[in-house]
């Protein structure tokens, strides 16, 4: 369940979008990769590219959002190459 | 502190893990702690609405689940003063009964040792990004979105 939307080049590596379990299954998707912002643009975040994604509704707050396998903030610039993922959640042990 | 975490795709036997775990530390001249205090989780034959449970599925994000439980159990140990630290953690998909968590706790006291294993079981629950997925007898599924009551 991979697709790509819009691979950047070598030059401008994208952003890698990953959801897991019952928000994988919601939004019938895995993984997309979307294109960082061209330089000098303000950085995209969490929150927006779950609107540009068509995720469903808002971001909810029960969501959390990792940059890079690291909790982080839902409006959180986001760098070229980052790997980003929603996680719905948690229920481990 | 002696950190030990493994994540199983198989079942495994929590008390045979256990006494491997301490036979090693044996052998590497590691001197027995005075105060040891473990949790075995198991998975129960009843889904979270009552029906009979055929399976529970556990889903993790490889490398962040395993980065994430040794941060928790570093800074946890390091709060109580702890020696020695075990968590292991079945992925994959577990049957009613099979041990889906282990978490074992050395210390040289019982108190820091109780309160280390209780406090990073929590953590480990609710901290590390591992998701359930029940699996009913007539084939349907949910996904949890929260963890049993403490």
């Amino acid at each position: 369940m991979v697709s790509v939307v819009d691979m950047a080049g070598p030059w401008a590596p994208a952003i890698r979008i990953l959801l897991f379990a019952g928000l994988r299954e919601q939004a019938g998707w895995a993984e997309q990769h979307w294109p960082a912002a061209p330089e000098g643009d303000a950085a995209l975040t969490p929150r927006q590219l779950w609107l540009n994604l068509k995720l469903p509704g808002d971001l909810d707050p029960r969501v959390r959002v990792a940059i890079n396998q690291q909790f982080a903030g839902a409006d959180t610039p986001l760098q070229p190459g980052d790997e980003l993922a929603f996680l719905p959640p948690i229920s481990g042990g | 502190m002696q950190l030990k975490i493994d994540l199983h795709s198989t079942s495994f036997d929590p008390l045979d893990v256990l006494a491997h775990w301490q036979t090693e530390q044996q052998q590497r001249g590691i001197a027995a702690d005075a105060a040891e205090s473990l949790f075995v989780g198991r998975v129960r034959d009843r889904a979270s609405d009552g029906a009979a449970l055929k399976a529970l599925e556990l889903e993790h994000y490889p490398g962040m689940t395993e980065q994430q439980l040794e941060r928790l159990a570093l800074e946890c140990g390091k709060r109580h003063g702890v020696s020695n630290c075990l968590i292991q953690h079945r992925i994959g998909r577990v049957l009613p009964g099979e041990a889906i968590v282990l978490v074992a706790i050395g210390a040289d006291r019982r108190g820091p040792a109780q309160r280390c294993c209780q406090e990073l079981l929590e953590a480990l629950k609710h901290e590390a990004p591992f998701w359930k997925r029940e699996w009913h007898a007539d084939g349907t599924s949910a996904w949890l979105t929260g963890n049993t009551p403490l």
